[in-house]
């Protein structure tokens, strides 16, 4: 018999489109420009006076200067080579040294929104606008006195097309084996442009990974996660330790830096409990995005090592890699090239029994033998 | 090997699998959005498709041809599913 072979195109030259989160708002309202290398470019973001964050081109079409070196002067950023002034919507908006600005002056503006006080910015190689219904949902903790602020943190993943944090949606051994969790109900559902994958699960008596502030103690997960789009996930999690229920929300992003290469980018707001102040809820949260650091630092030493793979060699316990990728293609041909395959509703319910026994054993094994992946956060450890 | 399963409420025609009991595997080939008589009104509410779990009725049409052999489950010790 031949041995199986691995296949794999090159990654896309183009990049998804789509809305790709920045970050925190916040963070680039500090009246200076700021870079963000993405889409195979070099973008600045900065707040104009009016307020509204704006995203451009950042080589100045001049002389190539470096926009995000420059300095912001009223609604515009100004070249740091030769003043040039550029306004949000692209326009030039005054050259102080010259009689008058050149006819047909502009730079590529990238339409930007504000959404879950996250900075969005919308990529597509067609040049259209997001259709309305291709929106980034509110998520009401990110507004609400009762949760936290958010986290947040990044890592650049280099040598990795961003497919491989997307296949993990459906990748449900991956959370026994990387991250020492143990999914007893997995479930994935995709239609139209979101990716849904829900997941329940329990902690392991061999690894206590910090997910809960507090002693190590038996978890109950539950998390229902979806991609809104190639690559904005919001992820609600609940989980039950001895009686008391944690509410998170985890937000899980990314947008390409070059073709072989992402910024992956993750967030955490929890549910306050009764009577805890603002300083508590934002030291819990820290906590949870420290762990899950923990898990993303793991992905990233696959993703490092690993070869990319466009046919997969799958079990019956395995998720339906396949179709995810289907539905993945649809943010990277043209919009009128989408097919209903790649949007079409999609329900794929994983048989976890066989699963469940096995690593329920290798768990009792583990503790007999003392073995243990524990993995305490920074902010955790006392 | 996907089958088709009609629903009985609203006559969606999807394709069906099943590894096991457990295991479903459900491709839609209308828009369900708009064709599926529990996920129609949701979705017109605003609701997002892929956060329904499923449709109620349309499980109770798969587990009947699941009974009546419509559906065939491969036994448990049987060939795996060779994928792709």
């Amino acid at each position: 018999m031949d041995a199986r072979v691995i296949e794999a195109a090159p990654p896309p030259a183009r990049f998804a489109r789509g809305w790709h989160c920045l970050g925190l708002a916040d963070s680039f309202k500090d009246g200076r420009p700021h870079a963000v290398e993405a889409f195979g470019t070099k973008l600045v973001v900065f707040q104009g006076e009016d307020g509204a964050l704006n995203v451009l081109d950042a080589y100045c079409r001049h002389m190539g200067g470096d926009l995000s070196q420059g300095t912001v002067k009223g609604d515009a950023v100004a070249c740091p080579f030769h003043d040039w002034r550029w306004a949000g919507d692209g326009r030039c908006a005054g050259i102080p040294y010259a009689k008058r600005v050149p006819r047909a002056a502009r730079t590529r503006a990238w339409r930007a929104m504000e959404q879950n006080r996250q900075l969005f910015v919308w990529n597509d190689p067609q040049g259209n606008p997001p259709p309305p219904d291709v929106v980034i949902p509110r998520i009401e903790g990110a507004y609400s006195d009762e949760w936290s602020a958010w986290t947040w943190d990044g890592i650049l993943v280099e040598g990795s097309h961003c497919r491989e944090i997307v296949d993990n949606v459906v990748d449900m051994a991956h959370f026994f084996y990387i991250h020492y969790a143990l999914p007893t109900y997995f479930k994935n559902v995709f239609e139209g442009h979101v990716a849904t994958q829900y997941f329940d699960g329990i902690s392991r008596d061999d690894a206590h990974l910090g997910f809960v502030p507090g002693a190590p103690t038996r978890i109950t997960q539950k998390s229902e996660a979806a991609y809104y789009g190639p690559s904005y996930m919001i992820d609600y999690l609940w989980n039950i330790a001895e009686g008391v229920q944690t509410e998170t929300v985890l937000i899980n992003c990314h947008y390409p830096v070059t073709r072989d290469s992402f910024m992956l980018q993750w967030g955490v707001i929890v549910k306050k409990f009764p009577g805890m102040d603002d300083a508590a809820a934002d030291a819990m949260a820290r906590q949870v995005g420290d762990a899950v650091k923990l898990g993303f630092m793991q992905d990233v030493e696959i993703w490092r090592n690993k070869a990319p793979i466009d046919n997969p060699l799958l079990c019956d316990q395995d998720g339906p890699v396949y179709q995810l990728r289907r539905w993945y293609e649809q943010f990277y041909v043209d919009v009128e090239d989408v097919t209903p395959e790649m949007t079409n509703r999609f329900e794929f319910e994983i048989d976890t029994a066989r699963a469940v026994e096995t690593w329920k054993k290798e768990v009792e094994e583990n503790v007999a033998n003392g073995v243990s992946y524990s993995v305490l956060p920074a902010s955790m450890r006392s | 090997m996907m089958r088709p399963v009609d629903c009985r409420v609203c006559g969606t025609r999807v394709l069906v699998e099943k590894n096991s009991l457990p295991h479903t595997s459900v491709q839609w080939t209308t828009d369900a959005g708009a064709t599926c008589g529990e996920f129609a009104p949701r979705v017109a509410s605003g609701e997002y498709g892929a956060l329904i779990t499923h449709c109620g009725a349309l499980r109770d049409a798969i587990d009947e041809a699941v009974r009546d052999g419509r559906i065939e489950v491969p036994p448990d010790d049987g060939p795996a599913r060779s994928t792709e």
